[in-house]
């Protein structure tokens, strides 16, 4: 079972590149080019995803979705084409190996850094609202409660990340074993339910986003 | 019959694995099962509010399956990157 862990390509300057960098870029590629033609064929697409962004995010944080967009946006859009990479097949390599596509999201440093973002931006967020002091003063009230408010930061940030990889990677690892029994249609539905996952968790990983920046911009008001 | 260190603990990792995955998706299978029953309810009882409650029994649903989603990277972790392999072999 090889393959279940992200192995390294090649090096630059003496840093190796793993094969979900090199997907990352070209699911970059995709997602510009297929902005740049969607946006000049068939610009009402483009509108509706925005939005239902904005309805989403609006709905969830209970006031208008203006500062918040832009990031929850990319956020959404940035994950759903990392799960639903996996489905391209393989590249035949010049030197006779294949490069195999693989979700970017299944090597956890990704996972990890969305997550990471997500972190900052609460408290981004939430000292713009209110000032650096006001913003700490609102987290530490009362004041017994900050150790636990500190831990629970650091805990949905671990399981933010833990919630895509683990998902991510298990539909995959589902996927590669029916496909090493039976390589022939029966696997397609579990392709098909792998997609519905991918979407399913950036949605999720997006209104969790934005309701933990609710929850900070919240605790900033009281 | 003499049994080695690796040996064991490879059995004990493979057993565990087993029995761990068992109690880790049954038990958010059932909460899952109960968080939509009464979702269903609320629905059918009151359509008008229906988005708002599937949006809510979204997020809680990944949040009940994410226990089970630990569970199953500790497994993959036992099998494939054993830490305690590392000392016997």
């Amino acid at each position: 079972m090889e393959g279940v862990f992200p192995r390294a390509m090649f090096t630059i300057l003496g840093i190796p590149v793993r094969d979900t960098i090199v997907s990352t870029w070209i699911m970059m590629a995709i997602i510009v080019g297929a902005a740049a033609i969607i946006g000049r064929r068939w610009p009402m697409a483009l509108e509706m995803l925005v939005d239902f962004l904005i309805d989403t995010i609006s709905g969830v944080m209970g006031r208008p979705a203006g500062p918040y967009l832009p990031l929850l946006g990319t956020l959404a859009i940035f994950i759903a084409f990392a799960n639903l990479l996996s489905i391209l097949p393989t590249i035949p390599l010049p030197n006779g190996r294949m490069f195999p596509i693989v979700s970017p999201t299944r090597d956890i440093n990704t996972p990890l850094s969305l997550a990471l973002v997500v972190f900052f931006s609460v408290h981004y967020f939430g000292i713009r609202a209110k000032g650096i002091v006001g913003y700490f003063k609102a987290m530490a009230s009362p004041i017994f409660m900050l150790p636990l408010e500190i831990v629970g930061q650091l805990s949905r940030t671990l399981s933010l990340t833990l919630r895509l990889f683990g998902n991510v990677l298990s539909t995959e690892m589902i996927v590669a074993v029916i496909f090493a029994l039976v390589p022939l249609i029966v696997p397609l539905p579990l392709v098909a339910f792998s997609m519905l996952t991918g979407v399913l968790q950036a949605y999720i990983f997006t209104v969790l986003a934005t309701v933990y920046i609710g929850a900070g911009l919240e605790a900033s008001e009281q | 019959m003499e049994i080695s260190p690796g040996t064991l603990v490879t059995l004990v990792t493979i057993v565990t694995s087993g029995v761990m995955i068992l109690f880790g998706t049954i038990t958010p299978a059932i909460v899952e099962g109960r968080a939509v029953l009464k979702a269903l309810e609320g629905m059918t009882r009151q359509p008008e509010v229906a988005d708002r409650i599937r949006a809510t029994l979204f997020i809680s649903m990944a949040l009940l399956e994410s226990t089970a989603i630990y569970v199953l990277l500790i497994c993959l972790v036992l099998i494939f990157a054993n830490p305690l392999l590392d000392r016997f072999f």
